[in-house]
C-alpha cells in the first residue's frame, strides 16, 4: 500500500469527497416513512367462523427449541385435520427475541412464539385477534387469562386489542428433588421464607448444591427467584403495573430492594452453584434431573418433562410468603403465540389456536406434555392427573395461586429489550459481585424509562 | 543455513506442542460428537458406546444435502463473477492505465479496511427494498461488491507486472484490446486467477454476518450461516451440535487439504504484492 | 486541462504546425477512446462496488443523523446519535473491548508466528516443517463460527481446558472461562489468537524465504547467537509480511463479530461486547437504526485511523 506513504492525505480527502457526494445524493429522501405493513383482512368469516378450509394448507411456524408441547400439538392437529401440515423453524428463545421484528416483517409466520409484545404490537407487526376472539368466544373465558395478551396503542399492556393467545397459562415456583430433600430432613414444602432459608442452609451444610439456576449468555434466569422474592416482600399488582408500563410505575421500590438484598444474601452465602453465569437453561435442567441440586426455580412447562425423566422425584411449591398465610405471588404467563400481521393463513392459524384450548385431546396434551393448565373456559375439560406426580403438584399450586390472585407476568417482559440488555447483564454482575442490590434496581429502572420513552 | 542440533531439537518439540494446541479443538469436537445426544460429556473422554449415528442424525436434521447444494449455488454465482469483474478492472487499471486510473484504484483500496458491520444495516434495508431478502441473491450480490476491493487490488497487482511490450507487440499485429485481453493476458494470469478464486471461495463459504442478517431460511444461506442456525436449534444438545459442526467444517477442510499449495502460494503472493 | 496563459501559447498557423496539431488532436482522441475503453472494463467491478459498498456507506452516514426504528417514519436528530456513541459507557466499553482484543488477535499471533516460523525455518527441509505449515493453517480455513463453537465447548466448566488444568495440578484455577467477568474477554481473545496464528505464520514464512542466506552465514561467522540473528536479520527481513499480518489481524479485532456472537453474545454483562456485535443488536434487535449507523460510521473511521498510520509505521519508506 505504498500509495498511502506517498500521499497520505489524498485517500482521506478522496474518501471525504466521495462520502459527501453520496450523502448529498441520498440526503434528499429520509429513510423509512412507509406505513406499517397492511394486515390481512379478518372480519368476514362466514357461517361457521374461521376454519382451515378443505384445501391443503401449510402453516409456517417459528417456535422455541427445547419445548415439545407446540410440536406435539401440531402433530395431533395434522392427525385430526390431515389437510393441514406445518413447516416449523426452531430457535432458542433469546434468538427469537432478537429476530422477532425482522422475521415478522420479512417472512411473516402464521404462528410464532412471541417474546415481549409491546413494540411488536405498536409497530403493527402482529395481527389483531379480537375478531377471532369474538368469533370463537374467547371473550367468555376468565378475563385474567387474556389480560396479559392485550396491548393498547401506547404499548401499555393489560388492555387494548388482543394480539396473542397462550398455549397454557403457565406458572412458576420452586421445584425440589425429593430424595435430596429427605437427606436434609425436609419432608414438606417450606411455609415461610425463613423456613426456605433454613432449608437452603441445611443443604449447603450437607454438601448439596442448594440451587442451580440458569444465568448465562443472554438469559439471566436469576430473574425468577428475584421476582418470586419480590412477590413475597411486596404487592404482585404493583409489579404487574411496572411490567405493563403503567404510567409512574417503578421497580425501584423499598420492598423490591429488600427482595434484591435477600437474593444477594443467597448469592453471598453460596446457595447458588458456582458457575451459574455460564449455565444456560438446558444445562440447568440437565443438572437438576441428574440430581445435582436440591432446588430449581422454573415453571410448570417442565412438569411433563420431569414426570417422564424423574417420575415421582420432583416436588413443587410456590415461593413461600414472609409469614405463614401471607400474600403469595408467582409469575404466571401464557406461552404466547401470535399471528404475524401479514401472515398467509391467519384464519387457519387462529383456528389452530382455538383448537388447542378447546379440543379435548389437545387439552390432554397440554397438561401431559406442557405440564400446566390450558387456556379456556373455567369449566373446560381437564384430563385426570396422576397422584403424586409433578404435574399434579403444579396444577394444585396453580389453583392456590388463582385463589390468592397472585398471578404476575415476568419482569423480563416489561419491554422488548429489558431482559437481554438490562436484567441479564445486571443479574450477572450481581452474581460476580460487581453490582449491588440498589444498583441493580436503579439501573434497570433507568433503562426501562429510556426504553419506554422511545 | 547453519543450525545447531540443539536448536533443531528444541524447535521440533515446540512446534509439536503448537500443533497439538491447534489440533486439540478439532479432536475434542470429534470425540464429543460421539457421545449420546443430550448429555454433557466432561472434557475429552472417549464415550463408552460411540454414537456414530449422531453424524447421520445431524446430517438429516440440518438437511445437510440441501445446505451443500445451496452453498455451491452461492459459490458458483459469486466466485466466477467476482473474479471476472476484478480481472477486467485489474487489467484496465493495471495494464491499460487510463488517465485518472490511480484515483479510481484508490477508491477501491479504501474498501479494504471496511468492516462488514459498518454497512450491514443499510445493506439490509437496501436488499429489503429490492425485495431480495431471504433469497440467495441477498448474499450473492453484496458479496461480489464487497470482494471487489481485494480482488481488484489483487489482479491489478498482477497486471502491473506484465511488461508493456507484450501488448505493444500484439497491437502492432492488429489486435484489439479485447483480443489482447482474452488471447494473451488471461492465459498468463492463470496462477493469479486461481489463487484469487480459491480465496474468494473460502471467504464466501465462511461468510456469516450477511447470511444471518439477510437470509432467514437456513437452506438458502452459506454453510457458516447454516451453522449459526444449527447452533440455534441444537445449541442445547452438545453432542449433536458438535457432530453438525464437524460435518459443516469438513468440506472446507477437504478442499484446503487438496488445494493446499494453492492456498499457501496465494497468501504468499498476496504478501509480496500487497 | 490547465490552459497556459495566452502570452506563452504558440500562435502558429503555418501548414506544418497545423498538421502537427491535427496529429496531436488525433492522438488525444485515440487516447480518450482508449481511456473510455479501459473504463468500460472497470464498470462491472465499479458498479457492484458503488452499489453494494459505497452507497451503503453513504446511507449509513445518512441514517446516523436520524432516529429510526426501521419501520415507521424517521425523525431528524442531527449529531445526537454520535453524542450517544461517545457518552454511553456501554458503547465506549465496546470500543475498549475491541482494542483489548487487538492484543490477542494481533500481537500474540504475530509473536507466536515469529517464533514458530523461526523454528520451522531451522528444520526447513523436513517433513515436520511441511506438516506443521498445513496443520497450523487449519484454523484459518474453517468458519469463525465453527471456531467459536469448538472453543465454547472446550472453555466450559467441564471442558477440555479445565480438564487439562486439572491434570497439571492447577485444578484451583478452573472455572467457566467464558462465563466469568474477568476472564471472558481474554478467553474470546484466545479463540481469536488460535485462529490468526496460522495466517501470520504462513506470511512470515513466505517472507523468510526472501532473506538472503548469505546474511546468516556472515552473522554466524561473526559469532552471533540465534537471538541476535533473529533480531538483526530475520525480523527486519520480514517487516513487510509482519505489516500485512498486523493490519489484517487488527481489522479482524476491531471488526470482530462471528466468534463473539456464537461464544458469549457479548456477555456476561457487557464484558465481551464489541462494536460489531453492538451494531447488530442496536440495528436489528433494539431497532435503533440511527444509533447503530452512527456507531458503524465511528467504527469505520476508527479502523481507518488505526490502520493508516500503522501501515506508515510498519512499512517504512518502501514502495
Amino acid at each position: 500500500m505504498s500509495r498511502f506513504t506517498q500521499h497520505p492525505l489524498r485517500p482521506l480527502i478522496l474518501a471525504g469527497v466521495l462520502t459527501s457526494l453520496a450523502v448529498g445524493v441520498t440526503a434528499c429522501a429520509p429513510p423509512g416513512g412507509s406505513a406499517a405493513p397492511q394486515a390481512s383482512s379478518t372480519s368476514d368469516f362466514g357461517a361457521e367462523g374461521p376454519t382451515c378450509g378443505d384445501e391443503d394448507v401449510v402453516l409456517s411456524g417459528y417456535f422455541e427449541t427445547g419445548f415439545p408441547l407446540p410440536k406435539d400439538l401440531t402433530a395431533e392437529f395434522t392427525k385430526q385435520y390431515p389437510n393441514v401440515t406445518f413447516d416449523i423453524r426452531e430457535d432458542q428463545f433469546a434468538v427469537i427475541t432478537q429476530n422477532a421484528p425482522r422475521v415478522l416483517q420479512d417472512s411473516p409466520p402464521d404462528l410464532m412464539r412471541l417474546p415481549q409484545m409491546s413494540e411488536l404490537a405498536t409497530d403493527g407487526l402482529l395481527l389483531d385477534l379480537d375478531p377471532y376472539a369474538e368469533a370463537f368466544g374467547w371473550t367468555k373465558w376468565p378475563e385474567s387469562q387474556l389480560q396479559q395478551l392485550r396491548v393498547d396503542e401506547n404499548g401499555r399492556r393489560g388492555s387494548g386489542p388482543l394480539y396473542a393467545l397462550g398455549l397454557n397459562y403457565s406458572m412458576t415456583g420452586v421445584f425440589y428433588n425429593k430424595s435430596l430433600a429427605e437427606k436434609i430432613g425436609m419432608t414438606e414444602a417450606p411455609k415461610t421464607l425463613d423456613e426456605f432459608d433454613a432449608a437452603l442452609k441445611a443443604a449447603k451444610d450437607a454438601g448439596i448444591t442448594p440451587i442451580t439456576q440458569f444465568n448465562g449468555g443472554a438469559t439471566g434466569g436469576l430473574a425468577f427467584p428475584l421476582q418470586a422474592l419480590m412477590a413475597s416482600y411486596g404487592d404482585p399488582a404493583k409489579i404487574n403495573d411496572w411490567i405493563f408500563q403503567q404510567p409512574g410505575a417503578s421497580i425501584d421500590t423499598p420492598e423490591n430492594l429488600e427482595a434484591a438484598k435477600h437474593l444477594k444474601k443467597w448469592i453471598d452465602e453460596g446457595f447458588f452453584a458456582d458457575d451459574i453465569n455460564s449455565l444456560d437453561y438446558a444445562q440447568m435442567m440437565s443438572r437438576f434431573i441428574g440430581g445435582d441440586s436440591l432446588f430449581m426455580f422454573d415453571g410448570d412447562w417442565e412438569s411433563g418433562n420431569l414426570d417422564t425423566q424423574m417420575p415421582g422425584e420432583a416436588g413443587f411449591f410456590l415461593m413461600p410468603p414472609r409469614e405463614e398465610g401471607g400474600q403469595i405471588g408467582a409469575m404466571s404467563a401464557p406461552l404466547t403465540y401470535g399471528v404475524a400481521a401479514t401472515a398467509k393463513h391467519p384464519d387457519c392459524a387462529a383456528f389452530f389456536l382455538n383448537w388447542t384450548a378447546t379440543n379435548e385431546k389437545a387439552r390432554t396434551i397440554g397438561v401431559e406434555v406442557g405440564g400446566s393448565h390450558p387456556m379456556g373456559p373455567a369449566d373446560a375439560f381437564m384430563p385426570p392427573v396422576k397422584e403424586g406426580s409433578t404435574t399434579a403438584a403444579t396444577l394444585a399450586a396453580g389453583a392456590q395461586l388463582s385463589e390468592a390472585n397472585g398471578a404476575m407476568d415476568f419482569i423480563a417482559n416489561a419491554t422488548g429489550a429489558i431482559y437481554a440488555q438490562s436484567w441479564t447483564p445486571n443479574l450477572q454482575k450481581l452474581v460476580a459481585g460487581e453490582q449491588t442490590a440498589e444498583g441493580l434496581l436503579s439501573s434497570v429502572q433507568s433503562d426501562y424509562e429510556s426504553q419506554i420513552g422511545n | 543455513m547453519i543450525v545447531r542440533a540443539r536448536e533443531k531439537w528444541l524447535g521440533r518439540v515446540l512446534l509439536i506442542i503448537l500443533m497439538l494446541v491447534t489440533i486439540m479443538p478439532f479432536i475434542s469436537l470429534f470425540v464429543t460428537a460421539l457421545h449420546a445426544p443430550g448429555t454433557y460429556p466432561s472434557g475429552l473422554e472417549w464415550p463408552a458406546e460411540p454414537r456414530w449415528d449422531n453424524f447421520v442424525t445431524a446430517f438429516q436434521s440440518a438437511n445437510m444435502a440441501a445446505l451443500l447444494g445451496s452453498s455451491f449455488l452461492i459459490e458458483i454465482a459469486v466466485v466466477p463473477a467476482a473474479v471476472l469483474f476484478a480481472t477486467l478492472a485489474g487489467f484496465a487499471l493495471g495494464h491499460l492505465r487510463p488517465a485518472g486510473g490511480r484515483i479510481v484504484f484508490v477508491a477501491f483500496i479504501l474498501g479494504l479496511t471496511l468492516p462488514f458491520e459498518g454497512i450491514i444495516t443499510p445493506l439490509y434495508f437496501q436488499i429489503r427494498e429490492m425485495g431480495l431478502l431471504n433469497t440467495r441473491w441477498a448474499i450473492i450480490l453484496p458479496l461480489i461488491g464487497l470482494f471487489m476491493p481485494f480482488a481488484v487490488m489483487w489482479m491489478r497487482a498482477h497486471f502491473i507486472t506484465m511488461p508493456a511490450d507484450l501488448s505493444e507487440a500484439a497491437r502492432m499485429d492488429g489486435a484489439t484490446t479485447w483480443q489482447l485481453f482474452w488471447r494473451i493476458h488471461i492465459p498468463l494470469s492463470v496462477p493469479a486467477l486461481s489463487s484469487l478464486a480459491i480465496l474468494l471461495f473460502l471467504w464466501t463459504w465462511n461468510q456469516f454476518l450477511l447470511a444471518i442478517v439477510l437470509v432467514n431460511d437456513p437452506e438458502k444461506r452459506t454453510m457458516a450461516g447454516a451453522l449459526g442456525a444449527f447452533q440455534g436449534q441444537y445449541g442445547t444438545d452438545i453432542p449433536l451440535l458438535c457432530a453438525g459442526s464437524l460435518l459443516i467444517l469438513t468440506p472446507t477442510l477437504i478442499i484446503f487439504l487438496i488445494f493446499q499449495r494453492h492456498f499457501v502460494s496465494a497468501l504468499m503472493q498476496g504478501s509480496l504484492k500487497g | 486541462m490547465v490552459s497556459a496563459p495566452p502570452a506563452a501559447a504558440p500562435v502558429v498557423s503555418t501548414g506544418a504546425a497545423a498538421l502537427d496539431s491535427a496529429a496531436a488532436q488525433r492522438r488525444r482522441r485515440r487516447k480518450f477512446r482508449a481511456s473510455v475503453a479501459a473504463y468500460l472494463l472497470v464498470v462491472p467491478a465499479a458498479g457492484f462496488y458503488i452499489f453494494f459498498v459505497l452507497r451503503p456507506i453513504a446511507l449509513s452516514a445518512q441514517y446516523s443523523l436520524y432516529e429510526w426504528n426501521g419501520i415507521g417514519p424517521a425523525t431528524w436528530v442531527g449529531f445526537a446519535n454520535y453524542v450517544e456513541v461517545f457518552s454511553n459507557p456501554k458503547l465506549t466499553g465496546a470500543i475498549g473491548n475491541a482494542f483489548e482484543l487487538i492484543i490477542y488477535f494481533s500481537i500474540i499471533p504475530v509473536g507466536i508466528a515469529l517464533v514458530a516460523a523461526n523454528m520451522i525455518r531451522a528444520i526447513a527441509a523436513s517433513r515436520l516443517a511441511a506438516i506443521s505449515r498445513t496443520v497450523l493453517f487449519l484454523p484459518q480455513v474453517i468458519p469463525l463460527v465453527a471456531a467459536g463453537i469448538m472453543w465454547s465447548w472446550q472453555l466450559s466448566t467441564n471442558g477440555l481446558v479445565n480438564q487439562l488444568l486439572g491434570l497439571f495440578g492447577l485444578g484451583g484455577v478452573t472455572r467457566a472461562w467464558l462465563g466469568d467477568f474477568s476472564t471472558a474477554l481474554p478467553a474470546v481473545g484466545v479463540i481469536g489468537a488460535w485462529v490468526q496464528v496460522g495466517l501470520c505464520l504462513v506470511l512470515i514464512l513466505a517472507g523468510m524465504t526472501k532473506i538472503d542466506p548469505a546474511l546468516y552465514e556472515a552473522a554466524r561467522i561473526d559469532g552471533a547467537g540465534p537471538i541476535r540473528e533473529f533480531f538483526s536479520i530475520t525480523l527486519p527481513g520480514v517487516r513487510q509480511e509482519v505489516a500485512v499480518c498486523v493490519t489484517v489481524t487488527v481489522i479482524a479485532a476491531l471488526a470482530s463479530f462471528d466468534i463473539i456472537y456464537i461464544a458469549t453474545q457479548g456477555g456476561p454483562g457487557d464484558s465481551t461486547l464489541v462494536p460489531g456485535l453492538q451494531i447488530f443488536y442496536l440495528a436489528f434487535y433494539q431497532r435503533e437504526v440511527g444509533t447503530a449507523s452512527a456507531f458503524a460510521i465511528v467504527l469505520m473511521a476508527l479502523v481507518l485511523l488505526i490502520v493508516l498510520p500503522l501501515q506508515r509505521i510498519l512499512r517504512g519508506k518502501e514502495s
